[in-house]
């Protein structure tokens, strides 16, 4: 330990021992989860940022007077000034409207997909999990070739399968991404199922399912919730990645990923990088806001991880 | 009062724990003398600071903690070395650790390395004290398991520790403790994980490596079966207090606060089951954050007044047992 | 040791049966001609419908579906896999010609985020709580926040276009023959896929270290006096690294699908890149052969990690 180090620690001591022997320090009052998660500034400032990019999206029609769709060949890629934000692309169409409207599908795809896996998983491996049995074998085997697949492999095949559109891109996000949901709900029910209190109930004659899911499932909540928003994040990411191949939501419909496609083109890569960075970092602040939620709701149900 | 036979002095002793932005004060004043040859007990509940004071003879507290106050000296020929000044990562402290004082803990299971071997971890106790080969070190490495007696050394140093049963993982502990033949062995709840014959094997071993070798022993340990059983002096906790220290015979029949004497009443004694009436303690062990005042045990104290929320004094009982209770006269009459 | 490497091989059969059997499922639902990908378009142009029909029946496309299934099976056994709808070309020689430049991509952005990650996730838990560590710790998250393409993006826009520096694209030029010449074009992309890949490692190995050096033996290590540095590498980071090996293996799935992504925008001939374009054609056979081929891959890459962890996890090794 560098001699700084062991300072700084000795000082951060002293002020605690005196905080202590004046009495300020008192247990916490309240839900001790609450306030664990506004004690993390990370988390809070992603909730900022977060709540920020959601509003501004929904909120879209106040804040910006272009029509994402609209073509205005008179100005074509303009760079930003006072009357483009963001200036306009190819077809002359504003691109902070278009970012503003497109985070609408790009958020609502990334957290229904996320909300599809995680019905899915979670009301499968509560049952599965508390039950066990032959049930929660194959589910377990379907999940891990499920899994086995890279994940956007996966979702490229099914696209190829299925065709590209909203609804089941949807349904893609979900058929790829319950396995993971299925897998930690399980793990959790097994470690709940172990408690006591499900012995009593079972004792009691309460029905499978309601001890399962009334009883046993809001205690594992916590992860799941964490689960959730994490594989937001990551599905926000993945219909980007997917529209900006060309592959994901229809190109007509604004959404953020079809917005960077025009990026593919080496001339707007190079000359209009206003049509492709602004966006690219509204994504990566938003994605990392909900990175950073996640993380902070991670620390605050995880009674382990004190300190 | 330095005895000739003292090799270790604790002297006042505190220690703070800064974990979760809160100050726990783990040990408020813990004194005993360590001496060649005899063993003595730290007793007391879980969390009432017993381990934490031993961590912090070899300089192992974790590293939101912190020596308050006190000392801790070890006497050797050459002088007397203070502990409590060191760099808990400095080399003076590195040739004392494993060397001079060496370590036996609660669960081999967890305590030695999963992926190495037995041998390897013995070797390695050698390796920063003595220069050696390395082929004169595994053959060091199988005498000292031949001589805590575990069947067919030879094969068993270059096995990992889950190959080991029970018994035997604390025999390899025991053995890496005493490869460098340390004067001191601080020994933390060694037989808790162990079944009650085996406890018995490895109390044996120790006797035998104490007689051999003259080594003072630190035993922490809960369990007044123990302490009656090893102990020459035996130092009782309660709260990160000292609350009674003197020699077994008298401390054991007549203990002189009321939490000793409590302690006494509240467990079963062999062959006694019948005519004896266990008294449990009343009450609970205090939030570490939220300590009474005064004297720790008073609230759950038989012979608390007024007088108990003042912090009491050391008393001697006799030249040997000091008490710190304001009613330690009214205890031992009371026996 | 040798029951443990059978018991998993034997696991990874009925997988992989599964597997297959679900692509065929989808190779038979695909609309068009099940014979346009089992014979050569040339040999298909020179044919009368009553030709074709009696190459449908000779060829057992009449059989029922599970002799069909077997059959099919029998040939990919074999190597034969059919042929691309567009090119006719037989889809085993797709994968193999690009299948060497996906693997140079994916090995050198393996090593570079195992490496890295790994280190500065040791370095990351042994400072824990530092200025250092937090950094990294935000680093980390900002890394797995970035859309994997825009950082590529930015990069070419900055090191090719800006400053010249590496090419944009492409994985070798006329004249190049050693890997030496080659080395410029895959820094970039490896880098891109490498670097977005540390975060996840890095993190990992964070938490490894820590758990393993919150373990009893990082006590009984330091009280036989042993120095911080062995104390730190061979008991802590050795033990932590066993649950990192395993991590990297789990995160074989998503290199291959990062290469995807990287190699089209870098325009890098392999796999990922062939992927695309066969879905964007919409050439199914030629994208349901390449997604067997991957998941075969991670199946024999996660075989490959169980063996390494019973290797350096004696507890499973002697089991």
């Amino acid at each position: 330990m560098s001699r700084t180090r062991a300072a700084r620690l000795n000082r951060k001591m002293d002020r605690l021992k005196m905080l202590e022997k004046e009495g300020l320090l008192k247990s916490r009052e309240g839900s001790r989860a609450v306030g664990k998660f506004l004690q993390n500034k990370l988390a809070v400032v992603g909730l900022i940022v977060f709540a920020l990019i959601l509003l501004s999206s929904i909120f879209a029609p106040l804040i910006t007077k272009y029509d994402p769709a609209m073509i205005d060949l008179r100005s074509r890629l303009s760079p930003p000034s006072r009357e483009h934000l963001f200036g306009t692309d190819k077809l002359g169409r504003d691109v902070f409207a278009r970012v503003l409207y497109g985070g609408r599908i790009s958020i609502l795809v990334g957290f229904g997909g996320a909300l599809g896996a995680a019905l899915v998983g979670v009301s499968l491996g509560t049952y599965a999990g508390y039950k066990g049995g032959w049930l929660d074998k194959i589910l377990l085997r379907v999940s891990e070739i499920f899994m086995s697949f890279p994940q956007i492999i996966l979702v490229l095949l099914l696209v190829s399968i299925l065709g590209q559109s909203l609804w089941n891109l949807l349904v893609i996000f979900t058929i790829t991404g319950w396995g993971s949901v299925y897998r930690m709900t399980r793990s959790q029910m097994l470690s709940i199922r172990e408690e006591e209190y499900v012995q009593a109930l079972k004792a009691f004659g309460l029905s499978d399912g309601l001890i399962a899911y009334k009883h046993m499932l809001p205690n594992a909540l916590g992860p799941i919730m964490v689960n959730l928003t994490l594989s937001t994040a990551m599905f926000i990411l993945e219909e980007t990645a997917l529209s900006f191949l060309g592959l994901g939501v229809p190109l007509q419909i604004p959404t953020w990923g079809n917005i960077l496609n025009a990026a593919q083109d080496l001339t707007i890569l190079q000359e209009a990088w206003w049509i492709w960075v602004p966006v690219g970092l509204v994504i990566s602040a938003f994605v990392l806001s909900i990175n950073f939620i996640g993380d902070g709701l991670r620390d605050a149900v995880d009674p382990t991880q004190q300190g | 009062m330095v005895y000739v036979d003292t090799i270790l002095t604790v002297d006042n002793l505190h220690i703070n724990f800064y974990t979760n932005n809160r100050c726990n004060e783990a040990v408020k004043g813990v004194s005993f003398q360590l001496k060649k040859g005899r063993t003595l007990c730290l007793v007391g509940e879980s969390g009432c600071g017993k381990s934490v004071s031993a961590s912090a003879i070899m300089r192992l507290l974790p590293p939101l903690s912190r020596i308050e106050e006190g000392r801790i000296i070890y006497h050797t020929d050459q002088g007397d070395i203070h502990l409590h000044e060191l760099d808990p990562s400095g080399p003076e402290i590195r040739a004392i650790r494993g060397a001079e004082i060496a370590m036996i803990f609660q669960d081999p299971m967890t305590a030695l390395n999963p992926v190495y071997t037995v041998g390897f971890q013995i070797r390695e106790a050698f390796m920063y004290h003595a220069k050696m080969a390395k082929a004169a070190m595994q053959a060091k490495a199988v005498e000292l398991l031949r001589a805590m007696r575990i069947p067919a050394p030879e094969q068993r140093v270059n096995e990992y520790i889950h190959q080991y049963s029970g018994g035997m993982r604390q025999r390899a502990m025991i053995a890496m403790a005493m490869a460098c033949n340390p004067k001191i062995l601080i020994a933390d709840e060694p037989t808790t994980a162990l079944d009650v014959t085996v406890q018995a094997q490895i109390f044996d071993l120790m006797n035998d490596l104490q007689q051999k070798h003259n080594a003072a022993i630190l035993l922490i340990t809960h369990d007044m079966g123990v302490v009656a059983e090893l102990a020459h002096d035996v130092v009782v906790m309660y709260m990160g207090v000292a609350v009674e220290n003197g020699p077994v015979e008298d401390v054991l029949t007549r203990p002189a606060h009321p939490y000793t004497s409590a302690l006494l009443r509240s467990i079963p004694v062999l062959g006694q089951s019948k005519a004896q009436k266990l008294e449990p303690i009343r009450g609970s062990t205090p939030d570490p954050f939220n300590r009474p005042q005064g004297c720790q045990f008073h609230p759950r104290c038989d012979f608390a007044t007024e007088q108990c929320l003042q912090e009491p004094e050391t008393f001697s009982v006799s030249p040997n047992h000091t008490v710190r209770c304001w009613h330690y006269e009214k205890v031992l009459a009371n026996a | 040791m040798l029951t443990y490497t059978l018991r998993k091989l034997l696991m990874l059969i009925p997988m992989l049966l599964v597997i297959t059997f679900l692509i065929f499922v989808g190779l038979e639902l695909t609309p068009g001609d099940a014979v346009s990908y089992m014979v050569g378009p040339e040999a298909m142009a020179n044919m009368s419908q009553e030709r074709l029909d009696e190459l449908r029946e000779a060829l057992g496309l009449n059989d029922p579906f599970i002799v069909r299934y077997l059959r099919w099976l029998g040939r990919a056994l074999r190597g034969d896999f059919g042929y691309s709808l567009t090119s006719g070309v037989p889809i085993k020689d797709i994968v193999f010609s690009r299948l060497p430049a996906t693997l140079e991509l994916s090995l050198a952005a393996l090593l570079i985020s195992t490496l890295l990650g790994s280190i500065l996730g040791m370095v990351s838990a042994l400072r824990k709580g530092s200025i250092l560590d937090v950094s990294l710790t935000v680093a980390g998250m900002i890394g797995v926040s970035i859309p994997q393409f825009f950082f590529a993006l930015v990069s070419i826009l900055i090191f090719s276009f800006k400053l010249g520096w590496l090419p944009s694209g492409g994985r070798t030029m006329p004249g190049y023959t050693t890997f030496l010449d080659r080395l410029p074009h895959l820094i970039l992309p490896a880098l891109v896929l490498g670097i977005t890949m540390t975060a996840g490692v890095m993190r990992y190995s964070r938490s490894s270290m820590l758990d393993a050096l919150s373990k009893d033996y990082i006590k009984t290590a330091r009280s036989k006096g042993l120095p911080e540095w062995r104390v730190n590498l061979l008991h802590g980071f050795r033990v932590a690294l066993t649950p990192v090996v395993v991590l990297v293996g789990f995160r074989l799935p998503m290199l291959i699908g990062g290469s995807v992504v990287v190699e089209q925008i870098f325009q890098w001939p392999g796999i990922g890149k062939e992927f695309v374009a066969a879905v964007r054609g919409q050439n199914l056979p030629l994208v349901m052969m390449i997604a067997l081929f991957s998941v075969t891959a991670v199946l024999v890459a996660s075989f490959l990690v169980d063996l390494l962890t019973a290797l350096l996890d004696p507890r499973i090794r002697l089991e």
